[in-house]
């Protein structure tokens, strides 16, 4: 076991000296996703106010100038614009406007026999403009039904409350905690998957092939440690990278969760209260469970890059056969965050993926030990089988010595 | 010291052509032995099978067939023990570029099983007498072709081997370098240690090698102190030899 220490130590030595690499693959995740998660929440923040400060236009229709008069009273919210001249859905697709109303030619006459007006609304859902301009029509013909409703009571001399028999209170029973739980178990095992692998692919193939192609491994098999040691001190330092990886990226996840989760993002420097924002939403324990149960996972990884970068001759063929291996993780990732997969057994017995939705259980309180013991053990199998598998290679001396 | 017993080795080479796997036979039944204290010298063409017979003495390879064994260890049970005891030395083999040789050595010094105090005098010693002294600290990514070798022979040499092989050790390297090289394997001769160096230069190996065998399509020819395999042959250099043995190979595959 001493050899694959060492093996481990000359990693870490060699690793330690290529300052650019450190940076790359602790550092920059620490700047990039506050940076990218911070600027997207405010680009939000910034088309939110923008759209809620300007008036939507609104082409009207109203032969009977019903309607006319109440929109244009509202200059804040409606701003009416001529006929764009061409076909509605186009005009609308074109942006040309945000919504065109057609108030029958009857309405004012409706309207004194106390009869229902009908007016058409012709707005495009897929436009945020559109849609906020519809929402705002709506609210308006609401409260103008209430001004009119109470007017004709007031006529018939009725009482206010015969339009009202019920009305309700809101409270909201949401838990924001839950909600911002449930968002990062969707969000956190997706990117950990990916910060695992990009690390492990990238140091994997260097520390197989690229000692090849350097001419250092020949060194260091013609030293007493075992292969088997070689092998697994390889696997030991490339576990340790990826754990590494997972947990500068979690970190990083830490300090932008804010903003990731639709709240005016931290300062990039106000280190302190971003870092608690995901210890805000999960525990210790749940971080500390989320570890145990990506450690096979890592393994899974780690091994499979060992047997793939072990048979390659170059760094640059072993990139290249690992790159399908990332496409699959990324691949899985998106799945993971599927809606509705939770409820599918057959998930929990797919390696990777299992994990990935014990962690989604874990944020959503549905924790189930069934699920997290199965996932830890299906992958605990996987990392078995390929370490067996990369130990193996390693010994075979048609690989180490192609050429 | 080093003793080879009728050792057989055998690749599988895909055919690319006929897409089909042929066996070809890279070391044929080799037998030789080499003492405390003396320079064998293995000389042949590209492809005769020197550099596996090297692997194979060095338990990098096992052999298909026959014995290997350096130190009274065989290589095909204990290879780690065998490693512990010799030091191998190839063209193929490069030096941590990120390192410092201080830092080099010391990994491998461990790496070997020496105490670090003891690997960290050693290594300094070896530095000193290879001229790389004032490197020591200074990072390899700077080294020419020699310095680099150097730091490979101060890397092989530092866990005191009883047993050395160098596949190749001058190829590349500048006239000095090359002669602190030959210097070297005289003062490890004299130290008692068996010595194996695998060259195409020939004038080096008449002038160093205590013995020499020359191997053609994985056969050993000769196995004779230099003298007496040019008065055997008739020949007046090793060089001359080389063409009859190439030229009888031919015959024979003919």
């Amino acid at each position: 076991m001493r050899g694959a220490w060492l093996v481990m130590k000359k990693e870490f030595l060699e690793l330690s000296k290529d300052r650019k690499t450190l940076f790359f693959m602790f550092v920059m995740p620490l700047i990039l996703y506050p940076a990218l998660f911070g600027m997207m929440s405010k680009m939000h923040e910034r088309d939110e106010s923008q759209r809620k400060g300007k008036p939507s236009r609104i082409h009207v229709v109203d032969p009977s100038s019903t309607l006319i008069p109440i929109l244009q009273a509202d200059a804040k919210d409606f701003q009416l614009v001529p006929d764009p001249g061409e076909d509605m859905q186009k005009a609308l697709r074109d942006k040309k406007l945000d919504l065109s109303l057609e108030v029958p030619a009857s309405a004012a006459d409706d309207l004194k026999a106390q009869r229902t007006i009908k007016v058409t609304a012709f707005y495009n859902k897929s436009e945020d403009d559109s849609t906020e301009a519809f929402s705002r029509l709506d609210e308006m013909l609401k409260a103008q039904r209430d001004i009119w409703v109470k007017a004709r009571l007031q006529e018939a001399k009725a009482p206010a409350d015969l339009a009202a028999p019920t009305a309700i209170v809101e409270r909201d029973a949401s838990d924001e905690t839950l909600e911002k739980q449930k968002l990062l178990g969707i969000l956190v095992p997706y990117i950990v998957l990916i910060a695992m692998f990009g690390p492990i692919m990238g140091q994997g193939s260097g520390m197989t092939a690229g000692e090849r192609e350097r001419g250092t491994l020949m060194s260091l098999l013609s030293t007493r440690i075992p292969r088997s040691q070689i092998a697994l001190g390889k696997l030991m330092a490339l576990f340790a990278l990826g754990v590494l990886g997972m947990a500068s990226n979690v970190l990083a996840i830490s300090f932008s969760a804010n903003s990731m989760i639709g709240h005016p993002a931290a300062p990039a420097g106000a280190a302190a209260q971003a870092s608690s924002s995901l210890l805000q939403v999960a525990s210790p324990g749940t971080l500390g469970l989320m570890f145990l149960v990506l450690v096979p996972v890592a393994l899974v990884m780690v091994s499979f890059v060992l047997t793939v970068g072990i048979r390659a001759k170059t760094q640059r063929e072993a990139a290249t056969a690992l790159m399908p291996g990332m496409f699959v993780i990324v691949v899985l990732g998106v799945f993971s965050m599927s809606p509705g997969l939770e409820n599918m057994t057959v998930i929990h017995f797919v390696p990777i993926i299992n994990a990935s939705m014990s962690i989604r259980e874990m944020f959503g309180q549905q924790f189930n030990w069934g699920h997290y013991l199965l996932a830890i053990g299906i992958n605990s199998a996987l990392a078995a089988i390929f370490t067996y598998v990369a130990a193996k290679t390693l010994d075979r001396e048609d690989v180490l010595f192609k050429s | 010291m080093i003793q080879l017993r009728d050792v057989h080795k055998s690749f599988d080479v895909r055919d690319r052509k006929t897409r089909t796997k042929k066996r070809v036979d890279a070391v044929q039944g080799i037998s030789l032995q080499v003492q405390p204290g003396e320079i064998y010298g293995l000389l042949g063409p590209n492809g005769a099978g020197k550099t596996t017979s090297l692997r194979m003495i060095a338990g990098l390879m096992k052999p298909d067939q026959g014995s290997i064994e350096v130190c009274g260890l065989d290589t095909r049970t204990q290879g780690e023990e065998v490693r512990g005891r010799l030091a191998y030395l190839a063209t193929d083999m490069q030096v941590y570029e990120r390192f410092t040789p201080r830092e080099q050595l010391r990994i491998f010094g461990e790496m070997q099983g020496v105490e670090p105090a003891t690997a960290e005098r050693r290594g300094v010693h070896l530095l000193e007498r290879l001229g790389l002294a004032d490197f020591a600290d200074v990072k390899m990514t700077t080294f020419s072709t020699g310095q680099k070798q150097k730091v490979n022979i101060a890397r092989a040499l530092l866990h005191d081997p009883k047993a050395v092989i160098f596949d190749e050790p001058t190829t590349g390297l500048d006239v000095l370098t090359a002669k602190t090289e030959l210097d070297l394997l005289k003062i490890m001769k004299s130290e008692g240690r068996a010595v194996i160096v695998c060259t195409h230069a020939l004038p080096m190996a008449e002038e160093i090698c205590d013995r020499i065998g020359i191997i053609f399509d994985g056969k050993l020819h000769g196995d004779a102190p230099p003298r007496e395999l040019l008065r055997s042959r008739g020949a007046r250099s090793l060089d001359e030899v080389f063409f009859q043995l190439a030229g009888e190979s031919e015959a024979a595959i003919a």
